[in-house]
């Protein structure tokens, strides 16, 4: 492994942990973000070792835990968290909020209502196919979503159609609260995924590293072939199902389990295996570490500073057409009268 | 004089999409079985062998992912895909891909973001379709904001109509009755585009103000024919075309003159178009001379049998009958 991809994904790691650290911690009482957010402390892996894999004509089609992955394909602090504040800077103008974070200029598209974006890659790398693009279409979705009936009539299509698609189950075992064994009897998304004649891959682990190269030659694969793969990922939520509060009260999960996970959390696993053996090292972790931060606290400085949209009716039309100069005259006389007609059967 | 020919809604439709896949490489096609056989009744034939698969194909009985495959790709105009149900009822499986995504779509980025999709949708209504293939979900559809709902009512106004919907850069709609496909009509040869936001005048009148889309224009011009040949009564006769997005200007000032409003609706009575425009022209403040009258479905499922379906469908004479209903006063000083 080169040090500077490992560089990369540490940074990517703990600037999506930092990040949503900060939001959970300024949440309240500000009350500035009045906006149900879904965080992925403890899911970061797989958004930060994407980074360095992703080019710019890749599109990125998120669940609701989206975070990581905006964050992964380079989108704006500053627009991110000027969104969760409603603020006319943020990536969607202000109007959405955390849960259908979407940047054009990034090509990252996310949405609350379950499994609608995993469905849009097959349009997004239909179109990359279609104008002879390099790019793939990322599609992510978690262990709940995929219990709705549009992901199979997608993957059906993805293969039917040999779309160049990264489709990506986080597999965190909860729909919410409910888990995945109380829902289904096949505990393994990726096995259902095989009957569809798509290659599937199946991670569990904490080692970036292990998960970089795999994923290196998932993609590279993809981009060749223009054919769909499904990787399946073993992960966990540290965070509640969403908001800034916990939720382990309700008691959905053992604090045993809790502990395993994080005592194995990839990000410390990760500073151990590259930072711990020097002090130069150390320093350069610290490093990294204090420039995210400058990141993030610029940006909830952005978001103060910059205001509320004015009008929000205006945007629910584009209105406008593609090399339409002019319209038909609309008079009376435009046609003739109809002939008379007897629907047949059809 | 521009050139015209004589063609049928179908071949109409055909001339449209041929049109503006051979002046714009970012249109394609796709749907169940578009590609064969009944060629969507004529209006996708010849387009496979001129085009090739790769822009007009066959899919999947999928309607959900095909509705979310014509997202993703028409994001910011990079593609503009036209999808073709054979029959509006199937729509249904894609409520959530209209609710929850394409409809609020350029709301949510604030304008940055667009998806100039079209969906083309065949209402089967007439003989023996029953429950689940006649019915018309137009003011469902219209109920969302961010949604254009088009219903074309001849074969020229199709064709111009669906130039624009492809053109235009906001999610369209475009609901074609299936007892129009039959219709023939002189049609420009050129490629041409129609306002989809405003309602076109097609008779003029002083008596009354009827307003009809789709196959009620054509049933209400018939009633208009009848109406002018027992009693020398001319109407104002305005086609809607767009159901979403009405811009009823020209219709209250026609309303204003005539003071006798008569709507015309191929659907349910409770909560269509007909209700909106009578709640516009209220809220506007306008006096009627009599109460306004709506011709529309019964508020029931459509029956498949001959004899019921006569009774569920309105045709010509019943319009006729509203329309004298709201002219009582003035049939009465004629005589």
């Amino acid at each position: 492994m080169q040090f500077s991809i490992q560089k990369e994904i540490y940074k990517n790691l703990s600037l999506i942990r930092k990040t949503q650290e900060e939001i959970i911690k300024r949440y309240h009482p500000a009350d500035k973000m009045r906006c149900p957010m879904h965080f992925c402390v403890g899911q970061e892996i797989m958004p930060a070792v994407l980074g360095p894999l992703m080019i710019d004509e890749d599109s990125i089609y998120s669940h609701h835990r989206s975070h990581g992955y905006y964050i992964a394909k380079k989108g704006s602090i500053n627009e991110m968290i000027a969104e969760f504040y409603g603020k006319e800077t943020g990536s969607n103008g202000g109007l959405a909020g955390s849960q259908e974070l979407s940047s054009t200029k990034i090509d990252f598209y996310s949405g609350t209502i379950l499994s609608g974006a995993f469905a849009m890659a097959l349009g997004g790398a239909f179109e990359k196919k279609y104008n002879q693009k390099k790019g793939i279409g990322i599609s992510v979705i978690g262990d709940g979503g995929m219990e709705e009936g549009i992901v199979y009539e997608s993957l059906n299509m993805a293969t039917q159609m040999n779309l160049p698609i990264l489709y990506i189950c986080e597999n965190n075992s909860y729909s919410t609260h409910t888990t995945l064994k109380q829902r289904t009897l096949e505990n393994k998304p990726s096995n259902r995924v095989k009957n569809f004649n798509m290659k599937t891959t199946y991670f569990d682990g904490n080692d970036p590293d292990k998960l970089f190269n795999l994923m290196k030659s998932i993609v590279k694969k993809i981009r060749d072939t223009k054919k769909p793969h499904f990787v399946e990922i073993n992960t966990y939520r540290f965070n509640g199902h969403v908001g800034p509060e916990g939720d382990d009260h309700f008691n959905y999960r053992s604090k045993k389990e809790i502990n395993h996970w994080i005592k194995n959390d990839p990000i410390k696993f990760y500073e151990k295996k590259l930072f711990s053996k020097s002090r130069k090292l150390l320093a350069l972790k610290k490093k990294i570490n204090d420039k995210n931060f400058k990141i993030i606290d610029r940006a909830f400085r952005f978001a103060e500073k910059s205001k509320f949209p004015k009008r929000y009716e205006n945007n629910n039309f584009k209105a406008t057409y593609k090399n339409v100069k002019k319209f038909y005259n609309n008079s009376i006389s435009f046609g003739t009268v109809q002939e008379d007609h007897k629907p047949k059967p059809y | 004089m521009k050139k015209k020919k004589i063609l049928t809604f179908g071949q109409a439709i055909n001339e449209a999409l041929d049109q503006a896949m051979s002046r714009d490489k970012s249109v394609f096609v796709f749907g169940q079985g578009v590609d064969k056989t009944g060629h969507v009744f004529h209006s996708t034939e010849g387009l496979l062998k001129k085009y090739k698969k790769k822009r007009i194909f066959d899919t999947p009985n999928s309607e959900q992912a095909e509705t979310m495959l014509a997202l993703g790709a028409s994001l910011n105009g990079k593609l503009r895909p036209v999808l073709i149900h054979h029959r509006v009822d199937f729509m249904a499986y894609t409520f959530d891909q209209l609710v929850n995504w394409i409809s609020l779509w350029s709301f949510k980025s604030s304008k940055k973001s667009y998806a100039p999709l079209v969906i083309r949708a065949i209402i089967g209504r007439g003989w023996g379709q029953g429950p689940q293939h006649a019915k018309t979900l137009h003011t469902m559809f219209s109920y969302l904001p961010g949604l254009r709902v088009v219903m074309p009512s001849s074969p020229s106004e199709a064709k111009g109509m669906m130039l624009s919907s492809i053109a235009s850069n906001d999610p369209v709609i475009f609901l074609e009755y299936r007892a129009l496909y039959n219709t023939k009509e002189l049609v420009p040869t050129e490629r041409f585009y129609i306002d989809l936001d405003q309602p076109r005048l097609r008779l003029k009148g002083n008596s009354l103000t009827l307003v009809a889309a789709g196959t009620s224009v054509l049933t209400s011009l018939k009633a208009a024919e009848i109406l002018y040949k027992e009693k020398k009564i001319k109407i104002d006769l305005f086609d809607l075309r767009s159901i979403s997005k009405m811009n009823l200007k020209k219709i209250i000032e026609s309303v204003k003159k005539t003071k006798r409003l008569v709507l015309v609706e191929d659907g349910w009575k409770n909560f269509g178009y007909s209700s909106e425009i009578i709640t516009q022209i209220v809220e506007n403040k306008i006096k009627l001379a009599e109460a306004p009258q709506r011709i529309c479905w019964p508020n029931s499922h459509v029956p498949m049998s001959a004899p019921l379906e006569k009774d569920f469908y309105f045709d010509e004479h019943d319009i006729v009958k509203a329309c004298k209903k709201v002219l009582k006063e003035k049939l009465i000083h004629s005589n």
